[in-house]
């Protein structure tokens, strides 16, 4: 959506600077702002810190085609700190009263932190 | 019928302990894996309980080896099976394990992958994800997440075995052209008793000796890892022992010699 914005600014700038902005060109942006659509992010770190390297990953973007694509063998992000320097909002931490620590099996992976981005 | 001899020596079954998993890359003849093509999805019994598959997959002497150094003698050999056939692209699965079978630290059924063809990365290979054999949980609960440090994309040859603990997680991959990939899916279950009767070597068994940390595995899931770990390997062994997490660099106080 910002990239959407930011040519609409460039446009109605130049638009304004011959005197050729109309009414339309507001209806155009007021559309541009209704069209937000969320990318989710899932990072698991390696603890509750934001600073953790990652152990984990999925984006889901649903304004893209749902297409099958390589598995990476990276992470898109050194830790969330760093996908949040990105622009990524955390929109749940881990909670961790949550990590049961009784006994000695492992189970899911740890730590999720759910990120999105407004597009 | 010849007894099955044993392949995996302590080591082997060590690795397989941490890991879950045993590849054995290109064990079946290109003759035989030629007699699967055309085999239509789904249901194999037929075919897993027939003869032939018998003689030249399940009781060949590589998988049948792995098979007998983790269940013991006279193991059950599976007589149905099932064919997972994708060709269109897709998405990939999701992570999941299969039945309930993800807690626990014994081995008491093998389940087993034969690729009768090769399968490359963009065919949507098998995923697996070393060491999460034991990890207790939901099977749709981990349907979220999607790629896993360390995870294994099984990229083989033609004739490739995989055999794993039950438990597992896995999924198929991504598939992004429209080659077919078959996998023949079968499980061998454990009759006996555990005892050491590996190919090992003689005198008593050794202790575990641990096998590096995983890339995903936190701190504290590396310690339980290891307890589960020596717990699988003395169940094995079939010694009725409680293990302990030790530091291994310390002495008693009374073998001490001190002024």
């Amino acid at each position: 959506m910002q990239d959407t914005v930011r040519a609409w600014l460039d446009e109605c700038r130049e638009k304004l600077s011959k005197g050729a902005m109309c009414g339309g060109d507001l209806d155009r942006l007021e559309a541009l702002l209704d069209q937000q659509r969320q990318l989710v992010l899932y990072l698991y770190g390696k603890s509750t810190n934001m600073r953790s390297p990652l152990a984990s990953w999925a984006l889901f973007d649903a304004t893209q085609a749902q297409e099958p694509v390589l598995p990476m063998s990276e992470p898109p992000y050194d830790s969330v700190l760093a996908a949040v320097g990105d622009g990524w909002r955390v929109v749940q931490f881990p909670i961790a009263k949550l990590y049961n620590y009784q006994g000695q099996e492992n189970d899911y992976l740890g730590f999720e932190f759910v990120l999105e981005k407004m597009v | 019928m010849n007894p099955i001899e044993p392949t995996l020596d302590d080591d082997g079954i060590m690795d397989f302990v941490a890991s879950g998993f045993v590849v054995l890359e290109s064990v079946v003849m290109e003759t035989y894996n030629r007699c699967c093509d055309g085999l239509t999805a789904g249901n194999c019994d037929d075919l897993v309980g027939s003869d032939n598959f018998t003689r030249e997959v399940l009781l060949h002497p590589e998988v049948a080896g792995v098979a007998r150094s983790l269940l013991g003698v006279d193991f059950r050999v599976p007589r149905g099976g099932h064919h997972h056939f994708f060709q269109e692209p897709h998405l990939g699965q999701t992570w999941h394990s299969d039945g309930l079978s993800g807690r626990g630290y014994d081995v008491r059924e093998l389940q087993c992958y034969y690729y009768p063809h090769s399968v490359a990365l963009e065919d949507g290979p098998t995923m697996v994800l070393p060491g999460s054999h034991c990890r207790a949980v939901d099977r749709e609960a981990i349907a979220h997440y999607g790629d896993i440090l360390g995870q294994v994309s099984l990229v083989v040859a033609a004739g490739t075995v995989v055999l794993t603990r039950y438990g597992i997680w896995h999924k198929a991959g991504p598939k992004i052209n429209d080659r077919p990939r078959s996998m023949i899916k079968f499980s061998y279950h454990r009759q006996a008793t555990p005892v050491r009767d590996w190919h090992a070597a003689e005198g008593d068994p050794p202790p575990y000796r641990d096998r590096p940390r995983f890339p995903y595995v936190t701190e504290v899931e590396s310690y339980r890892d290891r307890v589960r770990r020596m717990r699988t390997w003395t169940w094995l062994c079939g010694l009725d022992e409680e293990v302990e997490l030790r530091w291994e660099q310390s002495e008693p106080v009374s073998k001490l010699n001190h002024t």
